[in-house]
């Protein structure tokens, strides 16, 4: 790539978010112009009134804007975490949730609806699982004091299952009428729910995790080499791979925890991003975060805007996602893949 | 003092059932060490524990006088480089970011290897033949292009000892020779010495040949059958007894050089 072409590169993918975010929060059933949603943020920052009408600010601050950032918060953490694990895993196959963790966090979500039917515990009881899930598959998969790449792997799909099988155990127990669909929302993912409390809550642990991921992008490509040569480029294999996979999982259980399990971000995203930026995971983390961000908070804005109600917004990743992938496997005839 | 030394090692993955056993030698400056021997014979084993991959059972290892327990990644990577006999490729990384991994290891934590480290890298890539395929991806490579590229990471890791596993694997005859050449100006110019497991025996008669100091280690079924140069060591009688195959060595003398050469004739039933 001329030197030309990355300065374009890294302009859109800062600018592309930006536009995103505004964008979604002029769009919906109530039409925001793009000055009153300015206004609005001014009035939000400062806390001076700026003149728009009550309802104009209360659907600018309380309802688009937590849930934009969300969203961009949701897919960044997402799709960096994916490339982190294709790169640690040296497999352009797995997501994020490899190591168990979105069914370790489905699980929890799943445990407190039915335990307890409390909307505040739901996130809570999904990061604690989720981070267990990931603790339980690492430590499977340790052999001597060392974690080779497949023994991680397969700890991870053996957690996987076990939870998947405990969220259908709780499925079938869980009350038809309220339970039950509560759950199965929940397990397609939905920023519908966003309060502001939530992206305090999840804020932290994803800004951490994305934190932790991108200073060690460039170990990524070390890593990928295999444990032998990366040890003998220099790197502490373990060390690096227990880091890298502790950012990933906070930044995943972070985001997991306040939309529920949404596919395709974390398998997707970063094969886009390695399409536009090339292989060296110092661009394609941060590529990943740009492009995630945007395609989360592009999803779910369709998800509100469609129809009268919303539509999960796992579904509508995999809708859009999977034809935009084809069409890009086409059109770069998978070079770059 | 030497590079690498090795103080009665053994290993095995069972307690009673050693892969090799009771392993010493020394590497010094300047020296090709090649591990010969059968398939099976514990070779890639015995790397494994010099990379620090195994724990040996008994005795111990030393890198530049330091216990290789106790030494740091980073200060591994200083003293030893390694080249695969297989290279796993996943990901399509242009030939310069693989030739700068080799700089990791005077990267600070958190930090890719800058702009110097970079060029450092570049001229690695131009020692070795191939200037101008910085660009070019790696998984697009001939397999002897990819051992050249991997030749170049560890050059331009500055370690003092380059550990080959089979440098030759799968190459042509042409790109074989070039190996053997960068090897032996490796040695020569660069002041590199290098370990290499091979079972191309004229390898070692090639260094030999071309003056390089050479010491070969005949292995069979876990320990060291004979040590020494490959006019000592690689003789009718040691070939027929750890190969069991009959051989003929002889001695061409194209352009007035003298070349000692060895051809295989037939197994023994």
């Amino acid at each position: 790539m001329t030197q030309k072409k990355k300065t374009v590169v890294a302009a859109v993918l800062v600018v592309l978010p930006v536009v995103f975010f505004f964008g979604t929060i002029c769009i919906g059933r109530y039409y925001v112009s793009l000055t009153d949603v300015w206004l609005g943020l001014w009035q939000g920052i400062t806390g001076r009134s700026s003149g728009l009408s009550t309802e104009t600010a209360a659907v600018v601050l309380q309802i688009r804007l937590p849930r934009a950032f969300l969203g961009a918060m949701v897919g960044a953490a997402l799709a960096a975490s994916g490339a982190a694990f294709q790169g640690l895993f040296r497999n352009p196959l797995v997501s994020s949730g490899i190591l168990g963790v979105s069914s370790g966090a489905g699980f929890g979500a799943a445990l407190a609806i039915v335990l307890f039917n409390s909307i505040f515990l739901t996130p809570v009881f999904a990061f604690i699982f989720g981070m267990a899930a990931v603790v339980l598959s690492y430590f499977a998969g340790r052999i001597d004091n060392t974690s080779p790449t497949i023994t991680l792997v397969l700890g991870g799909t053996i957690i996987q299952s076990i939870f998947s099988a405990l969220i259908s155990l709780l499925k079938y127990m869980a009350d038809t009428s309220t339970q039950l669909p509560a759950i199965t929302f929940w397990l397609m993912g939905s920023l519908a729910s966003t309060k502001t409390a939530d992206v305090l809550l999840a804020f932290i642990p994803m800004v951490l995790g994305m934190l932790g991921l991108l200073l060690m992008r460039y170990r990524l490509n070390v890593l990928s080499m295999g444990d032998r040569e990366a040890k003998t480029l220099g790197i502490n294999v373990n060390g690096n791979k227990a880091f890298i996979i502790a950012s990933a999982t906070l930044a995943t259980a972070g985001a997991v925890c306040v939309s529920g399990v949404v596919g395709w971000i974390g398998l997707i995203i970063p094969h886009v991003a390695r399409m536009l930026v090339g292989n060296d995971n110092k661009w394609v983390v941060p590529a990943s975060m740009s492009l995630g961000a945007c395609f989360v908070i592009f999803c779910d804005t369709i998800c509100r805007t469609l129809t009268g109600g919303e539509i999960p917004l796992g579904i509508i990743t995999a809708l859009i996602g999977g034809p935009f992938f084809i069409y890009l496997l086409k059109k770069t005839k998978g070079r770059n893949w | 003092m030497s590079l690498l030394s090795l103080h009665e090692v053994s290993f095995g993955y069972q307690a009673d059932r050693p892969i090799f056993e009771n392993i010493s030698f020394e590497i010094g400056p300047g020296e090709v060490f090649c591990i010969i021997g059968p398939n099976g014979c514990g070779k890639t084993t015995l790397i494994d524990s010099v990379l620090g991959m195994n724990q040996p059972q008994s005795g111990h290892i030393e890198v530049s006088g330091t216990d290789l327990r106790r030494m740091k990644p980073r200060e591994f990577a200083e003293n030893i480089a390694y080249i695969p006999q297989n290279h796993v490729k996943t990901f399509p990384y242009s030939v310069l970011d693989i030739v700068v991994m080799g700089r990791t290891h005077a990267a600070r934590m958190f930090t890719a290897p800058n702009a110097a480290e970079r060029h450092r890298a570049l001229e690695s890539l131009a020692q070795v033949g191939l200037a101008g395929f910085e660009d070019r991806l790696y998984t697009e490579l001939s397999g002897g292009e990819l051992q050249l590229v991997l030749i170049a990471r560890a050059l331009a890791q500055e370690s003092r000892i380059i550990l080959m596993d089979e440098p030759t694997a799968h190459l042509d005859f042409r790109h074989e020779l070039m190996v053997m050449e960068i090897i032996t100006w490796l040695v020569q110019e660069k002041g590199f010495s290098i370990i290499m497991a091979t079972h191309f025996l004229n390898q070692a008669f090639y260094l030999e040949n071309a003056g390089v100091k050479t010491r070969v280690a005949l292995m069979n079924q876990g320990t060291f059958k004979a040590v020494g140069t490959p006019t000592e060591v690689l003789t009718k009688d040691s070939l027929k007894d750890v190969f069991r195959i009959i051989t003929s060595l002889g001695i061409t003398n194209e352009d007035g050089i003298c070349r000692k050469y060895i051809v295989p004739l037939k197994n023994i039933r």
